[in-house]
C-alpha cells in the first residue's frame, strides 16, 4: 500500500508550505539587511556616544574633585604656611627689636660715660685753670701787699678778690683733695 | 420631575419603540443567506475552489498574499534604507522613533527571555513580528486576484492558511532547537524535543486564531443584515487586535522557548565522599 504524502487532512500541502518558507527567508534576509541590522547598529552607535559622553563627564567630574580636595589641602596648607611665616616674621622682629634696643642703650651708655669723662675732663680743666688763677692772684696780692702799707689791708684786699673770683667753684674744691 | 422632563422622556421612549417596530416589520425578508454558508466556510479552510496559478503551480491564495507582503515590506525596508536610515538624527524624529522602536521591541523581547544566547533570535522575531503583523493587516486592504478558474477572489491574510501557519510553527520549532543545540548540543536537543507539542500547538493556535476571524467575517457578511455598520467593528477592529495579539503570542512564545533550551546547565556540586574515621576501639 502506497502512502500518498500529499492527501493530508485540512488541506495541507507540502510544497507549498516550502513555498511559504522560501518567501519568509527571503522577507527575513531582506528585512535583517535592509532594517534591523542598520537601525540597530544606529542605535548602538548613539548608546557607545552617550556612554563615552557619560564616561567623560565622570572622568571630568572626579578630575575636578580631586582637583578640588587638591586646593582645598593646598589652600588649608597655605594658611598653616601664613600662620607659620607670620609668627616667624613676629619673632624675627622681636629679635630685631631687641636687638636694636640693646644697640640704643648701648649708645646711650657709651654718650653717658663720654660725657661723663668729657665732664671730668672739663672738671679738671677748671679745676687746674682756677688754680692758675688763684696762684696768679696769691702771686699778685703777694705783690700789693707788698707794696702797700700795711698788711692789713693788703690782707682784707685778698680776701675780698679771692671771694669774687672763686665763689662757685668753691664747694667742689673744698670736696677735692687738692693735688699738691 | 417635572412636568417638562416627563413629557421628554415619554417622546424618546415612544421614538425608540417606534424605531423597533419599524426594524422589525422593515428588515423581515433581509434574513436571507446569500449563498451557502457551510461551502462558503469550507472554502475559506480548504481553499478548494479558489486555487491560484503561480509559476505553473496552483497554490492557494495565501501564498500569493505571502509574497505580496513580503514584496511590499521589502520595498518599504530598501526606501527606508535609502531614503530615511542615512539622515538618522540623535535625537529622533516620530518616524525614526517608531523604527527604533519596532527594532528594539523585538530586540529586548529576546534579550529578555533569552539572556545567554540573542543575536539571531532578536532578527528572527523582529521579521516573524512583522510579518505576522503587516500580513494580518494585509486581508483589510481586500486585494483581488483571478483565480485558475478565472474567478475574483481577495487575497486572505497568509497566516490563515493552513500552510502558511504550520511553515510559521514549524520555523519558530526549529529556531528553538538551533538555539539549544548551539547552547547545549545534546541536552539542548533533549530540552526541545521534551516541548514536542509545541510546533503544532503554535501552528493551530495561529491558523484557528486567524481563521476565527476570518470565518466570522464571513459569516458576517453571509447575511445581508449584518452587512451595515457590524463589519467596521468585526472586519477593521478584530482583525487589528487579531494582529497584534498573535504577534505578541508567537514571538512571546519563541522568545521564551529559546531563553528555556539555550540556558546554560547549572551543575550541581558533586559531593565528596566523606572519608570514614576508624571507629574507637572498643572496649569491649
Amino acid at each position: 500500500m502506497q502512502w500518498d504524502i500529499a492527501a493530508v487532512p485540512l488541506n495541507i500541502d507540502w510544497q507549498q508550505i516550502l513555498l511559504h518558507l522560501l518567501n519568509f527567508v527571503i522577507l527575513f534576509a531582506g528585512l535583517y539587511l535592509l532594517l534591523y541590522k542598520p537601525v540597530k547598529a544606529f542605535m548602538q552607535k548613539r548608546k557607545a556616544h552617550y556612554e563615552e559622553m557619560e564616561k567623560t563627564a565622570t572622568e571630568k567630574n572626579a578630575a575636578a574633585d580631586r582637583a578640588k580636595t587638591e586646593y582645598e589641602g593646598k589652600l588649608a596648607s597655605a594658611d598653616h604656611e601664613i600662620e607659620e611665616k607670620r609668627a616667624a616674621a613676629k619673632k624675627e622682629l622681636d629679635g630685631y627689636e631687641q636687638m636694636r634696643k640693646n644697640a640704643a642703650e648701648e649708645e646711650a651708655d657709651a654718650i653717658l660715660a663720654e660725657a661723663r669723662k668729657k665732664a671730668a675732663e672739663e672738671k679738671r680743666h677748671a679745676i687746674r685753670s682756677a688754680r692758675r688763677e688763684i696762684s696768679a692772684l696769691v702771686s699778685s696780692a703777694t705783690e700789693k701787699l707788698v707794696l702797700k702799707e700795711t698788711a692789713h689791708e693788703a690782707y682784707d684786699q685778698f680776701l675780698n678778690v679771692v671771694e669774687k673770683k672763686d665763689g662757685p667753684d668753691q664747694e667742689q674744691s673744698e670736696n677735692e683733695e687738692p693735688k699738691t | 420631575m417635572t412636568k417638562k422632563r416627563t413629557l421628554v422622556f415619554l417622546f424618546i421612549v415612544a421614538v425608540i419603540i417606534a424605531a423597533l417596530v419599524a426594524g422589525i416589520v422593515l428588515t423581515d425578508g433581509l434574513y436571507e443567506k446569500t449563498g451557502n454558508v457551510n461551502e462558503t466556510m469550507q472554502d475559506a479552510v480548504l481553499h478548494e475552489g479558489d486555487k491560484i496559478n503561480f509559476f505553473g503551480l496552483r497554490v492557494n491564495p495565501a501564498v500569493i498574499s505571502g509574497f505580496v507582503v513580503t514584496g511590499i515590506l521589502l520595498v518599504f525596508a530598501a526606501a527606508v534604507r535609502l531614503f530615511v536610515i542615512p539622515k538618522f538624527t540623535y535625537v529622533p524624529n516620530k518616524f525614526q522613533l517608531l523604527l527604533e522602536q519596532a527594532v528594539g521591541m523585538f530586540e529586548g523581547l529576546a534579550k529578555n527571555n533569552s539572556p545567554h544566547r540573542n543575536g539571531f533570535l532578536g532578527a528572527y522575531l523582529f521579521a516573524a513580528g512583522t510579518y505576522i503583523c503587516v500580513g494580518t493587516l494585509f486581508e483589510l486592504i481586500g486585494i483581488p486576484w483571478m483565480t485558475a478558474a478565472g474567478a475574483s477572489v481577495t487575497l486572505p491574510a497568509p497566516l490563515a492558511d493552513i500552510n502558511g501557519a504550520i511553515m510559521m510553527g514549524c520555523l519558530s520549532y526549529i529556531v528553538i532547537l538551533s538555539g539549544g543545540i548551539l547552547s547545549n548540543g545534546l541536552r539542548g536537543v533533549g530540552r526541545t524535543l521534551k516541548e514536542f507539542s509545541l510546533p503544532i500547538s503554535m501552528s493551530f493556535r495561529l491558523f484557528g486564531a486567524l481563521l476565527s476571524g476570518l470565518l466570522v467575517t464571513e459569516l458576517v457578511y453571509s447575511y445581508l443584515a449584518l452587512s451595515f455598520v457590524l463589519p467596521v467593528i468585526v472586519g477593521v477592529l478584530f482583525t487589528i487586535l487579531h494582529a497584534l495579539i498573535q504577534t505578541y503570542v508567537l514571538t512571546m512564545l519563541t522568545a521564551l522557548f529559546y531563553g528555556e533550551v539555550s540556558e546554560p546547565p547549572v551543575l550541581k556540586p558533586k559531593k565528596q565522599k566523606q572519608k570514614k574515621v576508624p571507629s574507637e576501639v572498643n572496649p569491649k
